[in-house]
């Protein structure tokens, strides 16, 4: 609860939260530097396109980002935290207020839908306090997604734009503060697309989330992007709007919006 | 030459890898929270689901371990000593092993192929980022269930295995249910049954060890899955084989039989 | 839910299961080496005790009825074995027991027997120590039977020679026995020769009977060598046939002597030619014997080929090529 607390005292003192800052980020896998100096800042209710090619390290800033991996120098701050200096039980907490939909949905094909919804709810209780039935919170997070009828099925028995669904179901059922997405749109045909980048701007509105998104799918970024930072190299390249970025007149801008 | 000093240095490396692996279960397993409910449906699915192929095995062992002797100890005259002989046999050595294979064949390609799918997607990072620690909900469960059902598993089987041996000797001979048993239970000693139960829990550990470690270190792709199964089987095998020594050169210390 | 707490039965039953199996096998384990029962200590002073170990079990008359609990050494020639016996048997057992160390077939395990008394003493208490007697060895007693069988061949070839003797010299024995004296002499002494052979050939017919109770019985030939009544039926028919091979040593060396007098012919009458049957007589028990000691030879050839014996024949054989070679 303190740290709420201060969060809100922050927002007092500025009009925009800083929801993760990320400075001078470093990550090199033997000879590969995958990033070389990546600086990113989120703010409150916004959001943020990353694009980049693929193997530009777009995937491993984001894993950095929620402490699946350590970066090898630089600092990364989510809600004013440094999440490279926590220890497991903080870093649970923190975790608490990110959702993060995978980029192959990454639902557990063990269990089903309800138990795909509920295991984040395991050990994240304290967030809500100890409740005995989850029912409400899954029915309610499959109804944002328009799912609820799926409860009891095996993800497996669902199709791809479904299951990409039950995976944000999944990241939103802890109300998190910021979601991560990891190209939610590949491997949908257009249209269901289409109704993903839909859903994701309803869920905006309805959880009041910041979200930070990694695509290469143009289209996604016009429709959902309020600011995008071009990742090339695994340096920021360029940074503006969707608008401004489009008509930049530089090759590699260019490039990516053919 | 540069490829056996290559060989050899990942085989010491996979070695090594794996004890850290082995180190980081013992490290887990005592601290909180215990994914209790988990581990029981780890040891229902390793445990329940494996008794068919148990029993099978077992009886086929008891069996055909009867009709081979059979003829040559009735050359010596000494069909009697049998039950003795059959028994000994399965408790201490051949009930274990063949039974600790059969399940290191269903259940460590399993567990190498369900976590090495698990990392391919992704799902073990979904669970870390969840708050759930994955290698306590994943590892450490199944670790532990193959290490408490297998000993049960063995107790199944050879007692089955007996049973089996038993139906020959009634067939062929003409031995009693009691006499046979009766005749089983004065060969046996406790230095045949103790260091062949405890044995079975290294046996259990190994398999479950080695099945979770490939599949938690899989490679990406569905080619990693398969290799992480396949090479779970193998190098369990084998290091069943290595510890059954081992097992036996120390009860041989202990009890210098 | 209702899925799950079924499974978790299921894995409880099993688990039940399993460990009941496990804990009657040790049970019925313990129970074979009468850890639940009561029981009391005895004891008995050995010179050899042939291999015994610690946990062989102990029987009384052929029931098993406790363990060796310890072997120690308390001077050097008396070794005291301490037998845990189960308190149920305390009542049968009587202190004039004697107690033997045997084996549990031939390849089996050393075992403790415990014989009954023949007087009916007072039950055995805790702490007594009771009779024992070292029992003579497999190995001995086919030693004896060996010589035995020697002696038998050696007599059959003196025999031989005799009958042979008697069979060509019609005329001289016809001559020579004229005396009375000396002839009813030749009549006792072959009357013995008789007897002795009749003897001869009921002791075979008891050692062929036992052995082929060898061969009839499953068992490695275990009850005849460990049981001690058996045991000491051997003994008796092997001693019988000693002293029944030294009768018909004696009597040949008589029946010698006689021929010896009568070719040295002082009086001697054709006593044969006046008595066929007498004749007759002579030439059935030589014929008895003969057929004896072949049937003899016979039963040595089955003990050879016996599998359990063939080991210790072909030891013998051995030996004997090496003291031929020297």
């Amino acid at each position: 609860m303190n740290q709420k607390q201060h969060i809100h005292e922050v927002e007092g003192l500025s009009t925009k939260t800083r929801m993760l800052e990320i400075k001078d980020l470093r990550k090199s896998f033997g000879n590969n530097h995958v990033l070389n100096g990546f600086n990113l800042e989120l703010f409150e209710g916004e959001n943020l396109v990353i694009m980049g090619k693929s193997g530009s390290g777009k995937s491993v800033m984001i894993k950095c980002l929620v402490g699946l991996m350590q970066p090898d120098s630089g600092s990364i701050r989510v809600m004013g935290k440094d999440i490279t200096k926590l220890n497991r039980v903080e870093l649970d907490d923190i975790r608490t207020e990110i959702g993060f939909l995978f980029q192959g949905n990454a639902l557990y094909d063990s269990m089903t839908v309800r138990e795909n919804l509920e295991f984040p709810l395991r050990r994240h209780k304290q967030k809500f306090g100890d409740i005995k039935d989850t029912t409400p919170l899954v029915t309610e997070a499959l109804e944002s997604v328009g799912l609820a009828h799926t409860m009891d099925l095996m993800p497996s028995e669902l199709s791809g734009g479904m299951q990409k669904r039950i995976a944000l179901a999944r990241a939103l059922i802890l109300k998190p503060r910021i979601i991560l997405y990891d190209e939610p749109t590949s491997g949908l045909d257009p249209i269901t697309s289409k109704e993903i980048i839909e859903l994701m701007r309803r869920v905006q509105k309805q959880y009041k989330t910041s979200s930070l998104i990694i695509t290469h799918d143009v289209d996604c970024a016009r429709v959902v992007s309020e600011r995008m930072i071009l990742l090339v190299d695994g340096t920021n390249y360029a940074e503006g709007t969707f608008a401004e970025l489009a008509s930049s007149k530089d090759e590699q801008v260019k490039a990516f919006f053919k | 030459m540069q490829k056996t000093t290559h060989l050899f240095k990942s085989f010491f490396i996979e070695v090594g890898e794996l004890s850290y692996f082995a180190g980081r279960f013992f490290r887990e397993v005592f601290s909180r929270p215990f994914e209790f409910k988990e581990l029981l449906r780890q040891c229902y699915s390793v445990g329940n689901r494996s008794i068919l192929l148990v029993g099978v095995t077992g009886f086929i062992i008891g069996l055909v371990l009867t009709l081979q002797t059979r003829p040559t100890l009735e050359e010596f005259g000494a069909v009697s000593w049998m039950p003795s002989m059959v028994s000994i046999s399965i408790i201490r050595e051949i009930g274990p092993v063949i039974i600790a294979l059969t399940f290191a064949g269903r259940i460590a390609s399993g567990i190498g192929a369900e976590l090495g799918s698990m990392k391919v997607t992704e799902q073990i990072d979904a669970m870390e980022v969840s708050g759930t620690n994955p290698f306590k909900f994943l590892v450490v469960t199944r670790i532990l269930a193959t290490t408490l059902m297998l000993p049960i598993l063995v107790v199944f089987g050879d007692a089955i295995a007996l049973y089996g041996s038993y139906i020959i000797e009634n067939l062929k001979g003409d031995v009693s249910f009691v006499l046979y048993f009766n005749k089983v239970f004065n060969a046996l000693e406790f230095s045949d049954i103790i260091p062949a139960t405890i044995k079975t829990f290294f046996f259990g550990f190994a398999i479950g060890l080695v099945g979770c470690f490939k599949g938690y270190n899989c490679e990406k792709g569905t080619v990693g899955v398969g290799l992480a199964a396949n090479s779970a089987v193998v190098f369990s095998s084998m290091l069943l084989f290595v510890l059954d020594f081992i097992a036996v050169f120390v009860t041989d210390i202990f009890f210098e039989i | 839910m209702k899925k799950t707490s079924k499974e978790t039965f299921n894995l409880g039953l099993f688990v039940i299961i399993g460990m009941a199996i496990f804990i009657a096998a040790i049970y019925f384990i313990g129970e074979q080496k009468n850890m639940f029962d009561k029981t009391f200590t005895i004891s008995a002073n050995f010179n050899n005790v042939n291999g015994l170990m610690q946990g062989n079990n102990v029987r009384y008359s052929g029931i098993n009825v406790g363990t060796v609990k310890n072997i120690n050494m308390i001077n050097d020639s008396t070794i005291n074995v301490e037998l845990v016996i189960n308190e149920k048997m305390v009542k049968h057992i009587k202190k004039d027991a004697i107690a033997t160390i045997g084996s549990d077939g031939l390849v089996g395990n050393m075992i403790v027997n415990i014989i009954p008394g023949e007087g009916s003493a007072q039950p055995i208490s805790q702490g007594d120590i009771i009779e024992s007697y070292t029992k003579i060895g497999t190995g001995e007693m086919l030693n004896t039977l060996n010589t035995t069988n020697e002696n038998a061949a050696l007599l059959t070839s003196k025999l031989l020679d005799i009958v042979n003797s008697i069979n060509k010299g019609k005329g001289t024995l016809g001559m020579l026995i004229k005396d009375t004296l000396v002839a009813g002499d030749v009549k006792l002494t072959l009357e013995n020769l008789k007897h002795a052979s009749l003897e001869a050939n009921n002791t075979m017919l008891g050692l062929n009977a036992l052995i082929h109770k060898i061969d009839m019985d499953n068992s490695v030939a275990g009850v005849l060598l460990n049981d001690t009544t058996e045991a000491n039926k051997v003994r008796h028919i092997i001693s019988n046939l000693e002293t029944s091979s030294l009768e018909i040593k004696k009597v040949i060396t008589n029946l010698n002597e006689t021929i010896t007098n009568i070719k040295e012919g002082e009086g001697a009458i054709n006593y044969l030619s006046n008595d066929p049957e007498f004749a007759k007589q002579i030439e059935e028990s030589l014929k008895n014997i003969n057929e004896g000691t072949k049937k003899f030879d016979e039963n040595m050839e089955a003990l050879k080929h016996n599998f359990l014996f063939r080991g210790y024949f072909k030891k013998l054989e051995k030996e004997e090529k090496r003291a031929e070679k020297k």
